[in-house]
């Protein structure tokens, strides 16, 4: 223990014998002449049977006094003691909330030792400091933004909950950047597991202290689970791997809608996966494939997966054009979809787009555009939503450098165009594959309808020999039917789920994993449901008053490996101004101050109670005596 | 050491009242001269009350004629001597009476007082006697209500002595007074040997009052906070610390303490009657004195 201000315990050697001069003064008692003191000394020679005490009793005062003082001066030296953490006046806590933080092998779950260690850190600020606290994990959170309110801080800690999310730290990283930046004696304090991603760019211009939660790593989990249509009916693949440094042993259940199907047991290596593929009946719309408990998996979060179909309830899509054999043959193989043909001459267009959710316009534009969304392949002429100002000739292609989900899986390096529509799109379209003399393919959403335009033809480039397209037409087809497609059908937890409806539609439903049923939020023709952080099977149900005119299921799952590997880490790489290239742990240097002087003065306090009551004493059984007195009295 | 000029006693009303009253005795008490009351002797009051054979040298004038024609041999017809009572008044005057408000002291000697001039007007012979040590002083006797001024002045200017051994002064009491009779002891009793003092006078035939004279600051003293209590007979100082409970046992002391007098003295044939001095000394003399039997 240390003192930050041991001059002030020289008060106590001032006020001290100043006390105990005044307490001696006092001592001076009143003289009183008597008629005789027999009667006195009569009763002094009964009460000096218990003398030890009563001596100490006629003391009490000044030791409760000194004893006030001693408190107070002790704590007007600011003791502290040295603990595990920060010193800056300016702290900024950066709390993971990814899913790996659920892991249970702290007391509790990591996060709620990340919470305490926060809330810890959060006791130790020295006066006058304030405190960032920064949620990572899924959406970035800020819940208490630079605040002096210890109150409000601990609130906001314990506020914060699990995300089913990837723990992405440049959101948080860089916000703690900037605020660092304004603020000398600044801290940046992590608290994660360590399974986080750390942008290799950054500098944090303050101190970084990493504060490692969690010890053990030995998981399974559900790393897969789809469900296809097969001649049969539907094909179920599930996949399992171990994520932890043991070998270990699980049994897998299988449920079909609710109720259990089968049950297999897995033998898995460290590193290794299992799978297992299961034929089920085609009535069948939700499979959960779960993991028994097991103390030796440390995070049961992971354990359970889901995979839902759409079987029967496939999206109709119409492709207005002259025939195209390779897009007809890409479409046919995508599930849960059904094509229908419509000559180049059509123009009017009477199903809504609750009932045909995509047009493709193969190398037409007619007059009088259909509901719904759309897909245009090298447009002849300009729409309402792009321009058309010349063709280019040999275009070469750019894809964007950005993750974009119509570019997954799909490399267009080796794609030649012969010739090719120059677009100028407007202002609601992204591009995602650039190209000489204009975007080659652009997407977006224009007045609640998602468009997405290929600027040149099947038949003018090579595109259509290769892998990459049918994954481009079933990412174009996923983006613009939400529902179909391979694995349309799955979601992250957290990302929004956004349908296409028309004004005919008059509720759509959203019944949650846990049962509970919401009405989505309509906006400019698209019903959107943001709330899906639960896993889990969701199903969406569009109304036409009281009838029900379609339903399209989805599971929530966060399939990640980084997630699931739950070993915890004792270092971070965060590059920072101190030119540390780690965040330290805390262990080798202790920095943290412990001020306890609060509970100095609190207990002085308490004494301070104390000795008015012992002064008061009398007076006090003065009163109870009266009220026995009053109590015992017969009620008139 | 200081003479007093207390106030007048009583005022006229209550003497008149006192009047009316007469001092009881238990028993016929001896006397030296005639005076009213029954003697054990046999006297020449008007009130027969045995006859006796005529022995030679009894006075012949008494001899009874009617019965000596009758039987042929001398009685002597005896009646019953009244012969006046001696009453002795002790008025402790030490220090520690001369304290509290209504001052103690006064009201001895108001009390004795009132006692005197009732025995006085019934031809009662009063002895004073005030036992301090430095303020003792004795009135030898007084008979008749002509002596009612001496007793009164006497007890107006009796000055406040310094302490004294109270058990000292009794026995020296018992030893020299002349004629046992009615006594009044008007004290505080504030004394270890209070015992020892109420026994020396029950070793002669005295019929003994003790008038046990306590001041309202006495029995519910009114203290609070660190007192180094003085002693006004100059015993040794005590230091206390007042709070309720000390008062309480106090007060559960002084009880217990008049609780041991009054036995000692019922076990004694001493009449006990304490005394409060906030009690009006008309009051006191008209009602508690009465009811307790001392007077009539």
């Amino acid at each position: 223990m240390s003192f930050l201000a041991p001059l002030a315990l020289l008060s106590a050697a001032v006020i001290g014998p100043i006390i105990v001069a005044m307490y001696l003064l006092k001592l001076r008692r009143e003289e009183r002449t008597v008629s005789s003191t027999f009667l006195w000394k009569k009763m002094v020679r009964d009460v000096e049977a218990n003398a030890p005490w009563q001596k100490l009793r006629r003391n009490i005062l000044l030791l409760l006094q000194l004893l006030i003082l001693a408190l107070l001066a002790f704590a007007l030296a600011r003791p502290f003691f040295r603990t595990t953490g920060i010193a800056g006046k300016n702290l900024i806590v950066i709390i993971d909330r990814s899913e790996s933080m659920g892991a249970t092998d702290a007391n509790g779950t990591r996060l709620d030792a990340a919470k305490q260690q926060a809330i810890a850190l959060i006791d130790q600020l020295p006066d006058g400091g304030r405190a960032t606290v920064i949620a990572a994990g899924g959406q970035m959170d800020v819940p208490a933004s630079s605040s002096s309110d210890r109150r409000q801080l601990r609130d906001a800690i314990q506020g914060i909950q699990l995300r089913y999310s990837g723990s992405d730290l440049a959101q948080a990283l860089t916000l703690a950047s900037a605020l660092a930046s304004h603020e000398a004696e600044s801290e940046v304090a992590v608290l994660s597991d360590g399974n986080a991603s750390v942008p290799a760019d950054l500098q944090v211009p303050a101190t970084v202290r990493f504060f490692p939660v969690g010890s053990r790593d030995a998981n399974l989990a559900v790393s897969a689970l789809t469900l296809e249509s097969s001649a049969a009916g539907q094909t179920m693949f599930a996949q399992v791997s171990n994520y932890g440094t043991a070998e270990a042993s699980r049994r897998l259940d299988i449920y079909l809608d609710g109720e259990l199907f089968n049950a297999y047991s897995l033998q898995i290596k460290p590193g290794q996966s299992a799978s297992q593929t299961v034929e089920v009946p085609a009535a069948v719309h939700t499979v959960e494939a779960r993991l028994d408990a097991s103390d030796e998996d440390a995070q049961p979060l992971d354990d359970r997966a889901w995979a839902v179909s759409n079987a029967g309830e496939g999206s109709r899509i119409r492709i207005v054009g002259p025939g195209n054999r390779f897009l007809e043959t890409a479409l046919a193989r995508l599930p849960n979809i059904q094509v229908t043909r419509m000559p180049t001459s059509t123009t009017t267009f009477t199903e809504t787009a609750a009932q045909v959710p995509l047009t493709i316009l193969d190398g037409v534009v007619p007059a009088q555009l259909p509901p719904g969304n759309l897909f245009f392949i090298a447009p002849p002429r300009s729409t309402a939503f792009f321009s058309v100002t010349g063709q280019v000739e040999f275009p070469a292609l750019h894809p964007s450098t950005g993750e974009d989900a119509l570019l997954r899986y799909v490399t267009l390096s080796d794609v030649h165009v012969r010739r090719a529509t120059a677009l100028v799109p407007g202002a609601w379209a992204r591009t995602v594959v650039d190209g000489d003399g204009g975007p080659m393919l652009v997407a977006g959403e224009y007045e609640g309808r998602r468009i997405v335009v290929l600027s040149f033809s099947t038949h003018n480039s090579d595109l259509p020999l290769q892998v990459a397209f049918p994954l481009l037409i079933s990412n174009v087809v996923s983006y613009l039917v939400p529902g179909s497609g391979a694995d349309a059908a799955q979601i992250a937890p957290g990302q929004p789920l956004a349908l296409p409806v028309d004004d005919s539609i008059t509720a759509v439903r959203v019944t949650k994993p846990d049962g509970g049923v919401v009405e989505a939020v309509r906006e400019s023709g698209q019903a959107i449901f943001a709330d899906t952080t639960q896993p889990g099977p969701y199903v969406v149900e569009q109304y036409q008053g009281q009838k029900l005119v379609g339903r399209i299921r989805y599971a929530a799952n966060l399939f990640s490996a980084s997630e699931s590997t739950i070993a915890p880490k004792s270092q971070l790489a965060i590059a920072q101004a101190s030119g540390l290239q780690q965040a330290e742990t805390q262990e080798q240097n202790r920095v943290g101050r412990q001020e306890i002087w609060r509970w100095l003065a609190a207990v002085a306090l308490a004494v301070l109670v104390i000795e008015w009551l012992v002064y008061q004493r009398s007076g006090i059984a003065y009163l109870r005596e009266r009220l026995l007195r009053r109590r015992s009295q017969p009620i008139r | 050491m200081t003479t007093t000029t207390a106030p007048p006693l009583f005022d006229a009303a209550f003497v008149r009242k006192l009047d009316r009253l007469a001092l009881l005795t238990r028993h016929a008490m001896l006397g030296e001269t005639q005076g009213e009351r029954r003697s054990p002797r046999r006297g020449s009051s008007v009130e027969f009350a045995d006859f006796r054979p005529y022995t030679v040298g009894d006075d012949i004038r008494q001899i009874d004629w009617n019965l000596y024609a009758r039987m042929e041999r001398f009685f002597l017809k005896l009646f019953v001597a009244e012969e006046e009572l001696s009453i002795h008044l002790l008025v402790d005057n030490s220090a520690s009476m001369a304290w509290g408000d209504p001052d103690k002291l006064h009201f001895a000697r108001q009390a004795a007082g009132a006692f005197g001039y009732i025995a006085l007007s019934s031809l009662d012979r009063v002895t004073v006697t005030a036992f301090a040590n430095e303020g003792g002083r004795v009135l030898p006797s007084v008979r008749g209500k002509r002596g009612a001024f001496p007793l009164f002045d006497f007890l107006q200017k009796l000055p406040v002595g310094r302490g004294g051994s109270f058990a000292e002064a009794c026995r020296r009491y018992a030893r020299t007074a002349r004629n046992p009779g009615p006594l009044l002891l008007c004290s505080d009793l504030m004394d270890p040997q209070w015992e020892e003092g109420l026994r020396a006078l029950t070793t002669r035939p005295f019929e003994i009052t003790v008038i046990h004279t306590l001041a309202p600051q006495e029995i519910e003293p009114t203290l609070e906070g660190d007192f180094r209590l003085l002693d006004a007979e100059g015993g040794e100082p005590i230091e206390i610390t007042a709070d309720l409970e000390t008062l309480r046992r106090y007060q559960e002391g002084l009880r217990q303490w008049r609780g041991e007098i009054e036995s000692f003295c019922s076990g004694r044939g001493i009449a006990y009657i304490f005394a409060d001095t906030a009690i009006p000394i008309e009051e006191f003399v008209l009602t508690h004195m009465r009811r307790r039997g001392a007077i009539r």
